[in-house]
């Protein structure tokens, strides 16, 4: 199994803060790596270094495509999904919650539509071409709608879906920029038991049917000890474990650290 | 009713009487009148005792009326009745709204006024429309898109005095010159959002009028530019006795010379431009810019996230709604042949933030809507004169009670899997 994601020394400072001091992990491809943690241990500031969000202190961020390695210290903002293919969700949803379900994957495909459109001019003369490009979006879109089991609901506003529905809508949503690699910010906060089970299948489905590499910040262990294959464990910016779901349950300073002992 | 009830209210409005009288007492009540060497004071008791009289009434009936729950109850079922027509027939409603505007120079009731109103109000429906792009899809609250206007118009008024091209050359030109403009601003306020946007956009504003007026060389400064070349009918001019070698346009299609074959034609003129910009808009919004304009209004984090171009599509946004505004602004200087720094200060910045308002944000019918009662609503009420402007206001505060999110705040998905089936 080859690497996809190798995190080297990642430092992140905010003025005398260190939120991230010295991590290094790897993620593989076709693997979901799960960051795990207490709140406040700087998962979500991995994830914002990785996405271009934070411009990390110090350290590399390498993402292995083929033979060659990118860095993603070199882009930043929206060319990270843009060119490198690393998409996100977000622990708050973010939807854009008075377009539609269908607009909301047509926003994702955003680039290839505005190529296929010949940056608004073939859109504007309506030209075949383009209309095909644009049917094509709708069918992917449609493709994970059918997963999701939400095509019935594709023409009403994101904001009007349930809770849960929204979350799966996030990912499938970040799922349409066929990205490389995906960032899922505690996907699974607030689902109900029966939500959670659906989002292990979905995660699974997009881990072994799409090959892409998924990594997760999860508090919910039952999501996290069910689909993970490798676990990183932080506190206070530091990496404290490294290994399988397994190895993790047992060891000694996760339990100390976050976990938890039983009285 | 019961009759505690009514005893109560009457014990209400008597003390909302004696409030009044203690407020108009001495304000209305007691008139100073300069007379030779001193003040004097007239004292006008009837004056005071008719007000009072009206605030008592005016209480009592609203007491009245709130306890029988009947406040306002039929300015709520009528204005859900309109949206609800509005709504279903949307398309019957634009159709019969383009018809009516065709037809309406040859209706028999229309004179000389009612164009030069029809002709404003379209000027207003126009940069309504352009301003929606801004505000309405990509939410960028613009508070200077008069400056556009502005610059469309110089610029017209420039290049056609200075090199004498036609309208249809100069009318593009004013175009391109707005939505450099547009870009121009665009780039500092890119990292801008809401308030700090609006202040930003309102600067921007002053800032072009300021110069308008104190470039004096280039602008004539607050003289304004005359002389600007009327539009001619592909060619042939309006005017009673053309030039030598010249044909105008009543003596190529040999009609009786009138001064209302040149209104009639900047009707049309306005008329096109407006729905031309219009079916831009209406088709820009189904393609992927406009789904990102609006997703970015929605989200800007979010579209990052998705590799959505954030700076690009801001300043698209920014250019085509400059660009339109360029448009009416070439216009504008056509029709009044006269154009000074007056005719753009921010008053009319903020009445078309306020049409778009009004009309329900996005919504392409609600600017129409806004556009003919505000701008009709100033018109009718022009006999009050300084007064007219609490009308206006009176208006606002209407819409905003009733209709909170604006006349029409539906929005149509730009696309649908299921089809239309609702």
């Amino acid at each position: 199994m080859s690497n996809l994601l190798s995190v080297e020394n990642l430092t992140m400072k905010f003025g005398g803060l260190t939120a991230i001091d010295d991590l290094s992990f790897d993620a593989k491809n076709n693997q979901i790596t799960s960051i795990i943690g207490p709140n406040g241990a700087g998962k979500t500031t991995v994830f914002n270094c990785l996405t271009g969000f934070y411009k990390p202190t110090n350290g590399q961020m390498f993402l292995h495509k083929e033979d060659n390695k990118i860095s993603l210290r070199k882009y930043t903002d929206f060319k990270i999904a843009y060119v490198a293919k690393v998409a996100r969700t977000f622990q708050n949803i973010r939807l854009f919650p008075a377009m539609s379900v269908l607009e909301n994957l047509l926003v994702a495909q955003h680039n290839e539509l505005m190529v296929a459109s010949g940056y608004s001019l073939f859109g504007l003369l309506n030209l075949k071409s383009y209309r095909d490009k644009e049917q094509l979006a709708v069918d992917k879109a449609k493709y994970w709608l059918d997963i999701i089991g939400l095509t019935h609901r594709a023409d009403d506003n994101a904001g009007d879906l349930p809770y849960g529905d929204q979350r799966k809508l996030e990912i499938v949503r970040a799922m349409c920029i066929e990205p490389r690699l995906l960032c899922l910010d505690e996907p699974a906060a607030g689902l109900n038991p029966k939500e959670s089970a659906e989002l292990n299948k979905l995660l699974k489905f997009i881990k072994t049917e799409k090959q892409t590499g998924i990594l997760l910040i999860e508090h919910d262990m039952s999501v996290v000890m069910g689909i993970s294959d490798h676990v990183v464990v932080l506190n206070y910016g530091k990496k404290i474990f490294e290994g399988t779901a397994d190895q993790t349950k047992n060891s000694k300073e996760v339990i100390e650290a976050y976990l938890g002992v039983d009285e | 009713m019961e009759k505690k009830d009514i005893i109560q209210s009457f014990k209400d409005s008597l003390f909302t009487g004696l409030i009044a009288l203690a407020l108009f007492g001495p304000i209305v009540g007691l008139r100073t009148v300069s007379k030779g060497e001193g003040l004097f004071i007239t004292p006008q008791w009837g004056v005071v005792f008719l007000l009072v009289g009206l605030c008592i009434l005016g209480r009592f009936l609203i007491n009245i009326n709130s306890a029988r729950r009947k406040e306002f109850k039929i300015f709520s079922t009528l204005s859900s009745k309109f949206s609800s027509i509005t709504e279903d027939k949307a398309k019957h409603f634009a159709i019969t709204g383009i018809l009516f505007a065709v037809v309406f120079p040859f209706l028999p009731f229309t004179d000389r006024y009612f164009m030069d109103v029809a002709i404003m109000i379209l000027t207003y429906i126009m940069l309504g429309w352009g301003l929606n792009i801004v505000v309405g899809l990509a939410g960028l609250l613009d508070l200077g898109y008069v400056a556009f206007y502005a610059v469309g118009a110089y610029s017209y008024a420039l290049i056609a005095t200075t090199f004498g091209w036609s309208f249809w050359i100069c009318l593009p030109l004013a175009g391109v010159f707005a939505a450099f403009f547009g870009i121009l601003l665009g780039f500092p306020v890119l990292r801008l959002r809401g308030d700090y946007l609006a202040i930003v956009t309102l600067g921007f504003g002053e800032i072009i009028r300021i110069i308008l007026i104190n470039w004096y060389e280039v602008t004539n400064g607050p003289d304004g530019i005359t002389g600007i070349p009327r539009p001619s009918f592909f060619g042939l001019p309006f005017k009673r006795s053309p030039d030598e070698g010249e044909t105008s346009f009543h003596l190529f299609f040999n009609l009786e010379y009138s001064t209302m074959h040149r209104i009639i034609f900047l009707y049309y003129l306005i008329l096109v431009l407006a729905l031309i910009t219009n079916y831009f808009t209406l088709k820009i919004r189904k393609l992927p810019v406009g789904r990102a304009w609006e997703a970015l209004r929605e989200d800007e984090i979010a579209c990052k996230s998705l590799g959505v171009n954030p700076t690009n599509t801001k300043l698209t946004a920014f250019a085509i709604g400059a660009m339109f505004g360029g448009f009416a602004g070439s216009f504008f200087a056509t029709r009044q042949a006269f154009i000074s720094p007056e005719s753009f200060t921010f008053i009319e910045s903020a009445i078309i933030v306020a049409i778009v308002v009004l009309g329900g944000m996005g919504s392409q019918t609600g600017v129409v809507l806004a556009s003919i009662f505000l701008i009709g609503i100033t018109e009718m009420f022009r006999d009050l004169e300084q007064y007219r402007m609490i009308a206006f206001g009176g208006a606002m505060v209407l819409i905003m009670v009733f209709k909170p999110k604006g006349i029409l705040a539906n929005r149509k998905p730009t696309i649908l899997m299921h089809g239309d089936k609702k």
